[in-house]
């Protein structure tokens, strides 16, 4: 039954445990002398040892890990493929550099268990991208939100955080039991929880339309959820403004990526022959999605949730190339999620170095910026044009590869509102620049508050600005990947 | 009447019984011990049904581990009996609307609608045996139920993270 196939199957998981259990066992006996406080001692940050590690977990599992030809593993619990592949690396990407955002956060940063909880949550987001069986997929989702609930309110003597937390574990509660009840009805109907044994099930049509309908709406609940899709974005804004700055950009990015990599296998494999049914309902979803989540971005004055909305909105575009039901539609997701994460990452992360310094996150705290830190200036400006989708950055490429996959499939009307849509997001984008580069300080010399950028930050800054420069101008070979991963769906 | 027929019709009034006195019980704590006896005799009704793997679980998990819970916390918050409940006026008209829908519907199931249940397949002998669960479970099913093991150590982290003191400000 093993082999070395099952074992790489799970590489990137185990390693990540691994790294895991090393931190709670190490993290409370690991301490140094802090000057700071007196000579007292201190914990060490665990936060390098976390990001190194998982740095080191994506070195190891694309020299060793890379998937084969598409097999099952595990009792067909697990598909080992591209797919899975490539959104894994993305998620560890995404968490690595959210261990590095968390590191000078003032009450989160120097607690290890913080650490655990995002590594614990990075292995269930990995399981979703590549589960194949319905349970193993329940509890890969429910592996990912208890330590994302635990993170958001993880500032216990914070009530925006507290806040957070609760109101994010009822709605994650509340939809995953309506999910949960889909799953067990999909199982009651065809007697297999296998995703790909679901698929023969379906294209056999054993299955009534009317059946079929309401067991595809109570998936979507549960999943639309967790990439934040219009009647299920409530709780977006309240959770992002009140959990910890870089625990947001991970939930809005990583958590969300995960939604639509489950998105992507359970609707084009299973549901693939009954696209006609779902695609109507998710091209609305995502006109609606769009349009209220830039609709509401515009009069917000805090940047986290203004961030919020966007990423709503971001979810809109993403659903596009769901809707298409064809290899450049899912390409297009893919490679739209890869700039999305690299993007949002650095817009949270930018945030959060210039919160911790000024202990705001309105607009108003960022007047000034291009002349209290040019640098940390040019990262926004690069970040924000990037989620507007401006060329040359990866915001732009991943845009035009979603609406042609919108073109392609027919959806004209899906895409004009999409580029409407652009262009308001464009407004609001612009409108916090506007605050950073013309706007000044009132009655201050801004060049005597300059904001301290810390060595992790500047790290994490540096490689995602690289990045998303790189997407938008050297696109070929992620694209390539984008498209290996698309094939294994079809 | 079978012996088994007997029993069911034992235990059933005996469950229901105890549902009611769950739910008309002024006092905290019975409530939760009539629940403790409801899910006693329906994990009885289970191995009536040949099915003792769920009946054991049923007697462990719902009626030893999980109101064990509850009754700790009963006890911790210290609110034994229950205050004088305010109803909300429009409560009790409502609930008896959607009980007489249920009741006519039902009825309509019963006595109008001829069901043919049509020939259920015997399930083969073992079908939920300790030992197929176990084989399932540590064969086809192996990651998944490592991977609980993970969700149980966050569990128990996350309920640290949340419970404990901070010794004020930063660190600890």
């Amino acid at each position: 039954m093993f082999t070395s196939t099952t074992f790489l199957s799970i590489l990137p998981e185990t390693l990540i445990l691994i790294l895991g259990v090393i931190l709670l066992i190490v993290e409370p006996f690991w301490k140094v002398k802090d000057p700071s406080s007196g000579g007292d001692e201190q914990r060490r940050n665990a936060g390098w040892l976390t990001a190194g590690g998982l740095f080191a977990v994506l070195v190891i599992s694309v020299l060793v890990g890379r998937p084969g030809d598409p097999t099952s593993t595990f009792g067909s619990s697990i598909r080992f493929d591209w797919l899975g592949f490539f959104f894994k690396m993305l998620f560890i990407f995404g968490a690595g550099i959210t261990a590095l955002l968390l590191m000078d956060h003032e009450k989160v940063g120097r607690r290890g268990e913080a650490y655990m909880l995002l590594l614990a949550s990075t292995i269930g987001m990995c399981l979703m991208a590549s589960a194949a069986d319905l349970i193993t997929l329940y509890l890969a989702i429910e592996t990912t939100s208890i330590p994302l609930y635990v993170l958001a309110g993880f500032m216990l003597t914070d009530e925006h955080s507290t806040e957070a937390g609760f109101k994010y574990l009822l709605f994650g509660a509340m939809t995953s039991a309506i999910m949960l009840y889909g799953f067990s009805l999909l199982y009651g109907f065809t007697g297999t929880t296998n995703l790909y044994a679901l698929a023969d099930a379906f294209k056999s049509g054993q299955l009534a339309a009317p059946v079929m309908f309401g067991l595809i709406v109570l998936i979507v609940v549960g999943l639309g959820f967790k990439v934040s899709v219009v009647p299920f974005h409530f709780w977006a804004p309240d959770v992002y403004e009140g959990a910890p700055t870089p625990v947001s950009g991970f939930l809005s990015t990583a958590s969300k990526a995960a939604g639509f990599a489950v998105i992507a296998r359970l609707f084009l494999v299973v549901f693939h022959d009954v696209a006609v049914d779902w695609a109507a309902v998710f091209a609305i979803l995502s006109a609606v999605t769009m349009t209220v989540g830039n609709l509401l971005a515009l009069p917000q004055k805090n940047l986290k949730r203004m961030l919020a909305y966007s990423s709503i909105a971001h979810a809109g575009y993403a659903m596009i190339g769901i809707v298409a039901v064809s290899k450049l539609g899912i390409t297009s997701v893919v490679f739209y999620l890869l700039a999305y994460i690299v993007t949002n990452l650095a817009a949270f992360g930018i945030v959060m170095t210039v919160g911790r310094v000024t202990g705001s996150d309105e607009y108003d705290a960022y007047r000034g910026l291009s002349r209290r830190s040019p640098w940390l200036a040019l990262v926004m400006l690069a970040a924000f044009l990037s989620l507007a989708g401006m060329p040359p950055f990866g915001g732009f490429i991943a845009k035009v590869l979603v609406f042609a996959a919108g073109i392609q499939a027919n959806y004209i009307w899906l895409v004009v509102i999409g580029i409407l849509n652009s262009i308001v997001g464009l407004y609001y984008y612009l409108n916090v620049l506007k605050y950073v580069y013309l706007f000044r300080m009132e009655k201050e010399d801004e060049e005597a508050h300059p904001i301290a950028v810390t060595r992790p930050y500047a790290i994490a800054l540096v490689v995602l600005v690289l990045g998303i420069i790189l997407l938008g101008t050297v696109f070929a070979p992620w694209f390539g990947f984008s498209n290996a991963a698309a094939m294994n769906l079809f | 009447m079978t012996p088994d027929l007997i029993a069911f019709f034992v235990l059933a009034l005996i469950a229901i019984a105890a549902a009611l006195g769950m739910l008309l019980g002024r006092n905290v704590v019975y409530s939760a011990l009539f629940l403790v006896l409801n899910f006693g005799t329906v994990a009885v009704f289970y191995i009536l049904l040949d099915a003792p793997f769920i009946a054991l679980t049923q007697v462990s998990v719902y009626a030893g581990a999980i109101m064990v819970l509850f009754l700790f916390v009963i006890m911790l918050l210290g609110t034994e009996t229950l205050p004088v409940s305010k109803a909300l006026p429009w409560q009790r008209p409502l609930a008896f609307v959607l009980a007489l829908i249920l009741a006519g519907e039902a009825g309509y199931l019963l006595f109008f609608r001829k069901v043919t249940s049509g020939t259920i397949p015997q399930p083969v002998q073992t079908f939920g045996s300790p030992q197929a669960v176990g084989q399932a479970l540590f064969n086809q099913y192996l990651l998944p139920f490592e991977v609980t093991s993970v969700l149980l150590l966050i569990a128990m982290v996350g309920a640290i993270v949340l419970t404990i003191k901070e010794k004020g400000g930063q660190g600890k």
